[in-house]
């Protein structure tokens, strides 16, 4: 009797879930390596992935159709932030809004002075274990932004969906990550040049 | 157009965001102005820097079967009340309640092997599908394939043979680890010309060897077999004729 009740109440669940899983389960590198690059490691990544599939399982009806990597990354994202709660308070760095942002001549401000030699200091030489740890560096707002970006190829509009903010704060935001790479990145090459000497 | 104002414009160009009448105002503007020029090419160095050298993570592959073990306990069972349950047929009551269970279930079973198959194949071909449009093919690169089998043996719970067939017409590219139906899968691909073949494998232990049998799906070719409690789904756009002499080699000695 216990058996027949099981499988009788398996039948429309196991076809949910399989239809979640030919869904969700070829996003997974994506969902790992939003939630890796957000968490900083690989234990707590694997537990924002899990959190954020059974999340997206449990809401899985509420998906309207659309772009189904989109949604799964909005649910990684949201099961990340739940979990800096509970987990980081306090320690989490986030860049407010600053005022600079805002300012008329914040971009021409932000990208300072000309460097000495322009060619050298293209970012097209970067190594990657250099590039890994200047993104490390990164305030994760930041960092999201340029993942959501340059990894996962999403439109403004998308990464707007994804974290939750107007597209104009999706614009300055990927404009002000860049500029603070940048930077690193300047700073990095800077003293390389003092080391090389 | 002021330079601080493009300036502040050249991130969503290089992210193609902008209008056609404002992109064309800032390239008007940066075609004029070598500083600006100078950071529209930094930042497309920036862009390319990240997309070819930041490091992807891929996920573990236990995670699959992680998330997989957590997803039932995790949903509560739908809140309706079969009629088995209704105290009319409560425990010891009858035994046709049982009687009426049991041939549900293996109706439900035999339904399920089909459905699993049918699934499985989905699977297999859109990971097909999927390893020729983007770019992976392989997690692990090589002709060699002492180098490709101890990889997969070291992430997966099955060991499918993998044999260079060089000399055959199908040389060995690499591995990849995948999913299909929701378990891990190997992957060992191999080229015929210039045509894919991905062999697919994974472990159903105790289900008995079935014989190669050759379908076609979607416009590939797919031979299935099942030996030594290991299932094998080869998939490609090669003719069939050369699939099934490429599914013999495989399956010769396994």
């Amino acid at each position: 009797m216990a058996r027949g009740y099981r499988s009788e109440d398996a039948l429309p669940k196991d076809d949910r879930r399989r239809r979640f899983e030919l869904l969700a389960l070829p996003h997974l590198d994506a969902a790992y390596n939003l939630a890796r690059w957000l968490a900083g490691n690989p234990t707590d990544a694997e537990d924002v992935v899990q959190d954020a599939y059974l999340r997206a399982y449990r809401y899985f009806d509420a998906f309207q159709g659309g772009n189904f990597r989109v949604w799964l990354l909005t649910i990684v994202r949201n099961a990340f932030m739940t979990w800096v709660k509970e987990n980081r308070s306090g320690r989490m760095v986030f860049v407010p809004d600053t005022p600079l942002a805002e300012s008329a001549d914040s971009d021409e401000t932000a990208w300072g002075s000309k460097p000495r030699d322009p060619e050298a200091l293209l970012m097209e030489s970067i190594d990657s274990q250099t590039l890994n740890r200047l993104m490390e560096k990164l305030p994760s707002d930041y960092r999201e932004v340029l993942l959501l970006r340059e990894v996962e190829d999403l439109s403004y509009k998308e990464i707007a969906e994804v974290t939750g903010t107007p597209m104009g704060t999706v614009m300055s935001r990927l404009s002000r990550a860049r500029l603070a790479l940048r930077k690193l990145w300047l700073d990095h090459a800077e003293l390389e040049n003092a080391d090389g000497v | 157009m002021e330079c601080d104002r493009a300036t502040g414009m050249l991130s969503p160009l290089v992210d193609s965001a902008l209008g056609p009448f404002t992109r064309w105002r800032v390239r008007r503007h940066v075609a004029g102005c070598t500083d600006c020029a100078d950071k529209l090419e930094e930042l497309h160095a920036m862009q390319s820097a990240i997309r070819t050298k930041l490091t992807f993570h891929r996920a573990p592959p236990n995670l699959a079967a992680r998330i997989g073990a957590a997803l039932p306990r995790e949903v509560a069972p739908a809140p309706s009340r079969p009629w088995f349950r209704m105290p009319a047929f409560s425990f010891g009551s009858t035994g046709l309640a049982g009687a009426l269970a049991g041939v549900a279930l293996t109706l439900l079973v035999l339904g399920n092997q089909n459905s699993t198959q049918r699934l499985a194949m989905q699977d297999v071909i859109g990971s097909h599908i999927r390893s020729l449009q983007a770019d992976h093919l392989t997690d692990v690169l090589t002709s060699d394939q002492h180098t490709v089998k101890p990889w997969l043996s070291a992430r997966l719970d099955v060991s499918p043979p993998v044999k260079e067939l060089k000399g055959q017409g199908f040389p060995l590219v690499g591995g990849r680890e995948d999913y299909v139906d929701g378990h891990p899968a190997a992957v060992v691909v191999y080229r015929h010309d210039k045509h894919v073949i991905n062999l697919f494998a994974w472990a159903s232990p105790g289900r008995s060897d079935e014989a190669p049998r050759e379908e076609a799906r979607q416009g590939f070719n797919i031979v299935t077999w099942r030996r030594g409690g290991i299932t094998y789904y080869a998939v490609s756009d090669v003719e069939a004729d050369q699939l099934a002499d490429f599914a013999k080699l495989v399956a010769e000695g396994t």
